[in-house]
């Protein structure tokens, strides 16, 4: 029963795992939803094209045991759900990542500063 | 080349040159970046390698459509051209759109 669950529940992990950076690294990514949905909508559409493509060429397929056999067409509803978690873990990962140098630039400004006052 | 293979290249030379030509935000040349996509890729190896694994896959590959070369564990090489392309269009698009916030 709950495997059919397991890749969707792969991505709520995804998305609780990174969810600290958006107020403990200040990435302001969900804070941003209009910015954050258009930076989305091309990637999911393009993404989705390639994996319509590759699910009807046969590139790959899906385990009908770890999804919940919800299709949109051809592709599962766990790939869509792929497609928008993936890329918000990526921006708030660039976010946090952006916070953290900018700190530590301060932070060796800070200490040059002293080092010529002194 | 298979086909999966040669989709992965497109998607990455598309993108690259999507930045190089048309949107130039300039990501490239920037530690943030790097250092974001480092981290991403540690953490596809996690997630995309619970997804392929053959002990109990959840994303079944076709052989003859990919280059057969899973590493680490059971991931097929080309999904991390996939993730590049994906991770890198979102961002500069995010960047992008960010400029035009500030104007």
């Amino acid at each position: 029963m709950t495997d059919h669950w397991q890749y969707l529940l792969l991505m709520a992990a995804c998305l609780l795992v990174t969810l600290p950076l958006e107020f403990a690294l200040r990435a302001r990514v969900y804070r941003r939803p209009l910015r954050l949905l258009a930076a989305l909508l091309p990637t999911v559409a393009l993404f989705t094209v390639w994996d319509v493509i590759g699910i009807l060429r046969g590139h790959w397929s899906y385990s009908r045991r770890f999804t919940t056999g919800i299709l949109l067409g051809p592709v599962p509803l766990e790939e869509l759900v792929f497609f928008v978690v993936v890329p918000i873990c990526g921006l708030l990962t660039y976010e946090a990542v952006g916070t953290v140098l900018s700190l530590a630039r301060r932070a060796a400004a800070r200490r040059e500063r002293s080092r010529i006052d002194a | 080349m298979p086909e999966y293979t040669l989709f992965t290249v497109a998607a990455v030379v598309l993108v690259v040159a999507a930045e190089l030509f048309w949107l130039r935000t300039g990501i490239f040349r920037t530690a943030q970046y790097w250092v974001s996509i480092a981290i991403v890729f540690g953490f596809q190896v996690l997630v995309d390698g619970w997804l392929t694994k053959l002990s109990a896959p959840i994303v079944a590959y076709a052989p003859g459509r990919y280059l057969g070369v899973r590493f680490p564990w059971d991931i097929p090489i080309e999904d991390f051209g996939f993730g590049f392309a994906m991770v890198t269009l979102t961002v500069l698009l995010w960047h992008r759109l960010g400029r035009q916030e500030e104007r």
